[in-house]
């Protein structure tokens, strides 16, 4: 009984009054503004919506597109902890629709879709920054491969690391990791599953056979000297092919600005 | 909440903490017993807790969360202050004038309140904190346990040792 009559009068000593503590949480107010300004995290607005891809959870801030996650392949705790690390997420399923607008153009046969800024703050290493970049680079229509994308980062033999690179790609889509493919032509994988791989693929020019492997009427454009040619051409043979990109047709390889070879003549 | 809740995208930070604003304010403010530290803490919990939210894994936490922020802040405060050798004298209960001159009400018998403040501070920081937690701010022993990094059955404890010592020094005077 004593026992209960001292708890009870802990908890009735010396009530402090509610103004009080308002008072004193006013008067900190202002120092923790101060603080905040520097410390505060980007903001970065976060939605979920249904694509041709499956359901896709879509993250922006104000520099640009900061992730997009197949919320169907496991890992999506994963990469929301990697956004709140380096952002203060907000809910706005407006933001994320309009994203989910721009990727349903994409299946339209829209190549300018996905050319929206994109913010790489949740990659941590130069390597990776360097690849995705230049990556970038390369046009709806064409695809590079792993050995070409390392070759442009300036690590050519580094076609594993671009492989992992690739993997963890945080804004699939619009750093269009779908169009690296592997040297013997087959497409290789997809962080999103190969059959959103192949569809992004189709949606883009490619005939992507069931054997996954890159149809004949590819042809090998060259970036340096805006040359297109046929695979077997003398003069494609001769080129570094870490400098070339694989564009689904000649039309594909026109519209990127690139003009057919004069030796093969590819249609 | 959205759909893109059952993902569990956390509320931010601010609208998760609003609501305990005063009572993280009550308890430091029993813990130090001074405005200015009581406020400088509060300052350096909201700091500390807005920095490391993101690892924070569930909305349930938070509460044990920022009162183990809030706790551990004081007990830092109470090391250094030991360390430099420095007289907290500052002892006036909320509010009221310091009773220097005259015995007064407040500081009278062992029934008063700044009597049990005093015999508060004097017991060990884990049961202090645990006391004060359970009788001022109410959180379950479970959330105590969180706070003070430890089981909810010590936490139950240092509780009971609390009030058994409370109880036995005012028995002794």
């Amino acid at each position: 009984m004593k026992t209960n009559r001292t708890a009870t009068q802990v908890k009735a000593s010396a009530p402090i009054d509610d103004r009080v503590l308002d008072a004193m949480i006013g008067q900190t107010r202002p120092r923790i503004e101060r603080a905040m300004k520097i410390l505060r995290r980007p903001q970065a607005r976060v939605g979920v919506i249904s694509s041709p891809l499956g359901r896709l959870l879509i993250a922006e801030s104000d520099r640009g597109l900061a992730a997009i996650h197949f919320l169907f392949i496991s890992g999506g705790e994963r990469t929301l902890a990697m956004l709140r690390r380096k952002f203060d997420l907000i809910e706005n399923d407006a933001s994320a629709r309009r994203i989910g607008a721009e990727i349903d153009r994409v299946f339209e046969g829209d190549f300018s879709a996905t050319a929206r800024p994109v913010d790489l703050s949740l990659v941590e290493s130069d390597f990776q920054r360097r690849a995705y970049t230049s990556l970038r680079k390369v046009p709806p229509g064409a695809v590079i491969t792993y050995h070409g994308l390392a070759a442009t980062v300036g690590q050519p033999d580094s076609q594993r690391a671009i492989g992992n690179t690739m993997a963890s790609n945080p804004i699939p889509i619009f750093v269009p990791c779908h169009r690296v493919i592997r040297s013997d032509g087959t497409i290789g994988n997809y962080g999103g599953g190969v059959d959103n791989k192949i569809k992004l693929l189709r949606a883009e020019g490619f005939e992507v056979g069931r054997d996954l492997r890159l149809p004949a009427l590819a042809v090998m454009g060259h970036r340096r000297t805006g040359i297109f040619c046929r695979p077997d051409c003398s003069a494609a043979r001769r080129v570094d092919p870490a400098k070339m990109l694989i564009f689904a047709d000649a039309k594909c390889a026109g519209h990127a600005g690139l003009r057919a070879c004069k030796l093969c003549k590819p249609a | 909440m959205g759909r893109a809740y059952e993902i569990g995208i956390p509320p931010p930070f601010e609208e998760a903490v609003k609501s305990m604003e005063r009572e993280i304010m009550r308890f430091l403010m029993r813990s130090t017993g001074d405005r200015e530290d009581a406020m400088d803490l509060f300052q350096e919990t909201w700091i500390r807790a807005y920095r490391a939210y993101p690892t924070l894994q569930s909305e349930d936490g938070l509460r044990p969360w920022i009162y183990r922020i809030a706790s551990n802040l004081c007990r830092n405060r109470a090391r250094d202050r030991m360390r430099r050798g420095r007289v907290i004298a500052n002892e006036t209960a909320d509010g009221a004038a310091p009773a220097d001159n005259a015995p007064n009400q407040l500081d009278g018998g062992p029934e008063s309140a700044l009597h049990l403040k005093r015999a508060i501070s004097r017991l060990p920081g884990k049961q202090g904190q645990a006391l004060m937690m359970r009788k001022f701010a109410g959180l379950e022993y479970a959330e105590i346990g969180t706070a003070l990094n430890c089981s909810a059955e010590s936490a139950r404890a240092s509780v009971y040792q609390a009030v058994k010592k409370l109880k036995k020094l005012r028995l002794d005077e």
